[in-house]
């Protein structure tokens, strides 16, 4: 699903050189649910931009199923995005003027679907995230939880084959954090591949797979056996 | 003083931290205003009343006394000698002066050039019903014939070289006359007593003749003469006396109500007496033409600024909208800041000190902007619509004004958008 | 794009989008009636004249002492200068009248057919006398009738034969023969072709044109020339001195082509569109600015909207169209109100000076012009704001 090898991200000041990623080889496969942690500044959150095209990188290679990013114009990243990525962001990133559906729409449109087939998958990504009655509501109207469920719905209603998160709860109280995370489990479990960022270690245990980042190299990846875990 | 001084620094901060939309808007009100402070003067100046104490007693009996059968018609803008002859004979008026202008060539001596002059030809009250200040010299006694010129300020000096020429004598289109009197500096803006053909646009004339003496030497108005019979208007001191030759214009002052309903009748009666002696076919058609008026009447307002008034005053418009927009746009980036100021303890009133600084430093600049924008309008308009240029001077009252319309102008281009920014719900603006 | 989506974010910002199409609105407006008043100084300018505007030229003088304005000496004194400017080398042929071609006003009168005044009356016709060489100058072709071939006193017993322009004929004769009729200015001898006499008379092309001195000089008069095209400028040059050494007492107002009287005649329209025109340039510039900051200050504040929108997929190309096209949409419905405002100030300005209605397909051209202005002032603020980085964007507060 996602191949990165020998990946370097450089920030760079006029005095100062910054390695943000340092030869990054990561493989992540289809159906995994991996949770991404690591200090502040660790570099996370822009190897989770890199794997959402949002940033590009200075050397090294990014494979999403099996095709490279590398080179690709920005019509084609964006449409890439569009199609087989879906976002999650810790501040939610609703668009304020929107309704809830016209916000889920948004990603729908910029494919081109037809209105009837926008409308389906919106209806259907509304019952998953447990909102249908409020879909003509703005989001300020919404409580942060469900704001978050919104951005969910809003990810998930264009199918996409990759899902990233970036904090997902880390606005969100912990009954409302745990709603969240069933409804990510819940959408892993439908077969869609998730990449979390996060801070919390509860969560790092319930994905499947916990990657550390730390000054911008992956410590070894530790694959967590739930079960094992839980038993520690 | 130290606290509004103060204030002004914070508006010269926040002017820098963005400053190209307030540039921008500064710019947008300057041509904006600039343009409308252009058309304005011309407006106001092309409306002024030059006379104000006394315009509304001078009045042009208009009489419909030709030779001519016609319904409905208007008098003809100008009147026959014989016409002025009649008029003139009521004491109702407490002056009264005929008057047309006519081309001539004047110079010291045969040995000279010719300088070419304007000559306004009329009678003794002219100087005194249109207070015409006078240097040298004195009016001619009585409105009778004679050789005798009184000459503009200019005209003396560019001939003698001086101003007091009183006693010299001229040649006039090759007649021997003598300078009786010389004005002081004198234009009256707009030329009220001279609107036919829009006239009243022109400058003031060089010299000035009697009427009996303009008659003699055969001088024919170089504005307007109409004849309505066979006159041979070269024969002007002869047939022109007589005949229905057309080109003069007449003035009267009538003191009170009671006089000009009096002169109305007179008129009325003449017209009458006329008709039964069968020296004009049509119906009476007798008018009193007040000189407020008199170019309405003559059809001479100038259309053109008129329509150009319109049009400055949407673009104003536009350019108030457009500033307003920016403005609103500059302070709502810096909302943040007022309800900063405002979590910090500073009262509306304190944030209303602090837009009024805002708007004294705008208006600056506006003036300052519009006044070189309105400068560089007058000078396009006056070559583009030369005929208006006598009218493109500022005076005082006319410049205070345009100072105050531009400083409403920042005041309300500031207003809304402060007043939006400081009535914020402070709350929601900090955690935005 | 959806119109739905695009109508909501605008109206979402009331104040500002009710500003900015109210200004598209008055610019449109004013736009249109420049435009109209524009394009009708240009059918004026543009109208036929029947005169070789470019190669005749017109000097207008006056003798400055009063012995040379009286006849004989002032005949003696005309043909003496017909005759030197006559042998000017590039001067095919020229006439002295009491005043000029393509005049505002001038020398003029009623004329009427005899015995039929009430029915043929025509109460403002430009009077010429003029010597024999006026209709070579004016290079006239003669419809009927023979032109006169020598100059008669205005004060010899009966009067000078008369020569029509054809529309006056027409207007005169209704189609019947004119020459051998008689006017009350004397007998038709002569119908030529139109040319553009005085603006205020009855009719632009009706003239009446007599081959004798005029009666007097008061107000100048005319010498005409007809010029060989390429030596125009070399002619045009000497004039004055040519005119000088005949006789020094003389005053010339002006000298001038027929094209520079022309554009002279119609200078105040000329001046008012020229007018309009600087005004709607700064219209467009005062609307780019607006487009410019609206879209610049939109777009910085909503920042964190393209960051999203572009993690969502969509491309820059997307983004900059998507603002383009709020201003289009803005543009489109300011030109709607726009162009019911010019048919309000069309009327408005139609009450103070005279000015064509508004046709269809002006507002077309105006509104493409507004739009041009509108997108190129919006391309580089929209361009800068494609350019955020989704990434900052997104993590923004």
């Amino acid at each position: 699903m996602i191949t990165l090898t020998n990946l370097s991200k450089i920030f760079r000041t006029e005095l100062i050189e910054t390695h943000a990623l340092r030869d990054i080889n990561l493989q992540v496969n289809e159906g995994e649910f991996a949770a991404l942690t690591g200090p502040s500044g660790s570099g996370k959150s822009t190897l989770l931009n890199i794997l959402g095209t949002l940033e590009n990188f200075d050397a090294g290679d990014y494979l999403l199923d099996g095709i490279s990013v590398k080179g690709l114009s920005d019509a084609a990243l964006s449409k890439l995005r569009n199609e087989k990525i879906g976002f999650i962001f810790q501040s939610f990133n609703l668009i304020k003027d929107f309704s809830i559906y016209d916000n889920i729409e948004l990603p729908l449109r910029y494919r081109g679907l037809k209105a009837s087939e926008r409308k389906q998958r919106i209806e259907h990504a509304l019952e998953l995230v447990g909102l249908h009655a409020r879909r003509d509501y703005l989001p300020g109207q919404l409580s942060g939880g469900q704001q978050q469920r919104v951005a969910i719905a809003r990810a998930i209603a264009g199918q996409p084959r990759i899902l990233l998160a970036d904090e997902p709860t880390g606005n969100l109280d912990s009954l409302m954090a745990r709603q969240v995370m069933e409804l990510l489990e819940q959408i892993n479990q439908q077969g869609c591949t998730i990449l979390m960022v996060t801070h919390d270690p509860d969560q790092a245990r319930r994905a499947g797979r916990h990657i550390q980042i730390i000054d911008g190299q992956l410590s070894d990846a530790v694959l967590y056996d739930p079960l094992a875990a839980q038993s520690a | 003083m130290e606290q509004f001084i103060y204030y002004l620094k914070v508006s010269f901060v926040s002017i820098k931290r963005a400053p190209l939309p307030y540039a921008l808007t500064i710019f947008i009100l300057s041509v904006g205003l600039g343009i409308f402070f252009a058309n304005a003067t011309f407006y106001y100046q092309l409306n002024s009343d030059p006379l104000p104490h006394k315009s509304s007693k001078l009045f042009f009996p208009m009489m419909l006394l030709a030779p001519y059968e016609c319904t409905d018609c208007k008098p003809p803008a100008v009147l026959s000698y014989s016409n002025i002859e009649k008029l003139s004979q009521s004491d109702i008026p407490s002056a009264k002066t005929a008057m047309y202008s006519a081309d001539g060539y004047l110079r010291k001596n045969a040995e000279q050039t010719p300088m070419p002059v304007n000559i306004r030809i009329t009678q003794r009250d002219f100087f005194s019903m249109f207070d015409v200040p006078l240097l040298h010299g004195s009016v001619w006694p009585d409105n009778s014939a004679r050789l005798e010129i009184i000459l503009s300020k200019a005209t003396a000096e560019k001939l003698f070289g001086r101003t007091d020429a009183v006693g010299e004598k001229l040649l006039l289109d090759d007649r021997h006359l003598t300078v009786t009197a010389v004005l002081d500096d004198w234009q009256m803006l707009p030329r009220l007593y001279d609107a036919n053909n829009r006239n009243h646009l022109s400058p003031a004339d060089d010299i000035y003749l009697p009427l009996e003496t303009g008659y003699d030497m055969n001088y024919l108005s170089n504005t307007q003469s109409q004849t309505f019979d066979d006159t041979d208007y070269r024969k002007l001191s002869t047939q022109g006396r007589t005949g229905a030759l057309n080109q003069l214009q007449y003035w009267v002052q009538l003191d009170t109500p009671t006089a000009q309903q009096a002169y109305k009748q007179f008129m009325a009666n003449l017209a009458q007496d006329e008709k039964v002696a069968g020296r004009h076919p049509s119906e009476p058609n007798n008018q009193l033409v007040a000189m407020r008026n008199i170019v309405n009447y003559f059809g001479g307002e100038s259309s053109d600024i008129k329509a150009f008034a319109l049009v400055t005053l949407l673009f104003l418009l536009v350019c108030l909208f457009n500033a307003s927009h920016l403005s609103l746009n500059r302070y709502l980036g810096n909302q943040y800041e007022f309800s900063l100021r405002r979590a910090l303890g500073a009262s509306r009133g304190q944030l209303q000190l602090q837009m009024l600084a805002d708007v004294l430093l705008m208006a600056v600049f506006t003036i300052a902007g519009a006044l070189l924008t309105g400068y560089a309008g007058i000078k396009l308009m006056n070559h583009l619509l030369p005929r208006n240029s006598l009218f493109s001077s500022w005076d005082l009252p006319l410049l205070l004004s345009l100072l105050a319309v531009a400083f409403i102008c920042s005041y309300l281009v500031t207003l809304y958008p402060s007043l939006r920014a400081s009535f914020g719900t402070l709350n929601q603006q900090l955690k935005e | 794009m959806s119109l739905y989506l695009l109508c909501k974010v605008l109206f979402s910002r009331k104040v500002v989008t009710a500003l900015l199409l109210l200004q598209l609105a008055m610019t449109l407006a004013l736009l249109l009636n420049s435009l109209l008043l524009a394009q009708q100084t240009q059918q004026q300018l543009n109208q036929p004249t029947g005169l070789d505007l470019d190669n005749t030229l017109l000097v207008q003088l006056k003798p400055t002492t009063a012995a040379l304005r009286v006849y004989p000496a002032l005949e003696e004194l005309l043909n003496r200068q017909l005759d030197a400017v006559q042998a000017v080398p590039g001067v095919i042929a020229a006439a002295y009248s009491n005043q000029s071609v393509l005049l505002h006003g001038g020398n003029n009168g009623n004329i009427y057919v005899l015995e039929q005044q009430e029915r043929t009356n025509v109460s403002t016709v430009p009077m010429y006398f003029v010597s024999k060489g006026f209709f070579n100058v004016l290079d006239s072709k003669v419809i009927q009738g023979e032109l006169p071939q020598h100059s008669v006193s205005l004060d010899a017993p009966g009067s000078p034969d008369v020569v029509l322009t054809s529309s006056l004929a027409d207007k005169l004769f209704a189609g019947t023969p004119a020459v051998g009729q008689q006017i009350n200015r004397g007998r038709v001898a002569a119908v030529i072709n139109d040319f553009y006499g005085q603006r205020s008379g009855d009719h632009i092309m009706y003239n009446s044109v007599q081959v004798a001195p005029p009666y007097g000089v008061d107000w100048g008069y005319s010498i005409l020339l007809r010029t060989d095209p390429a030596q125009t400028e070399s002619v045009r040059r000497q004039l004055a001195s040519v005119l000088r050494n005949v006789e020094s007492n003389i005053e010339i107002y002006h000298i001038r082509s027929l094209a520079e009287q022309h554009q002279h005649l119609y200078r105040n329209e000329y001046g008012l569109a020229m007018l309009l025109g600087v005004l709607s340039a700064l219209m467009l510039l005062v609307t780019m600015v607006s487009s410019y900051s609206s879209t610049h200050f939109h777009a910085l504040k909503r920042q964190q909207e393209i960051g999203i929108k572009r993690a969502l997929g969509a491309s820059k190309s997307l983004i900059l169209l998507e603002l383009l096209s709020e201003n289009w949409l803005c543009t489109a419905l300011g030109s709607m109100l726009g162009v019911a405002l010019a048919l309000w100030l069309n009327q408005a300005l139609a009450q103070v000076i005279s000015i064509p209605a508004l046709n269809w397909y002006l507002p077309v051209i105006t509104i493409a012009v507004l739009l041009l202005c509108v997108t190129v002032a919006t391309w580089y603020p929209a361009a800068t704001a494609t350019r955020v980085s989704p990434a900052t964007a997104t993590k923004a507060l």
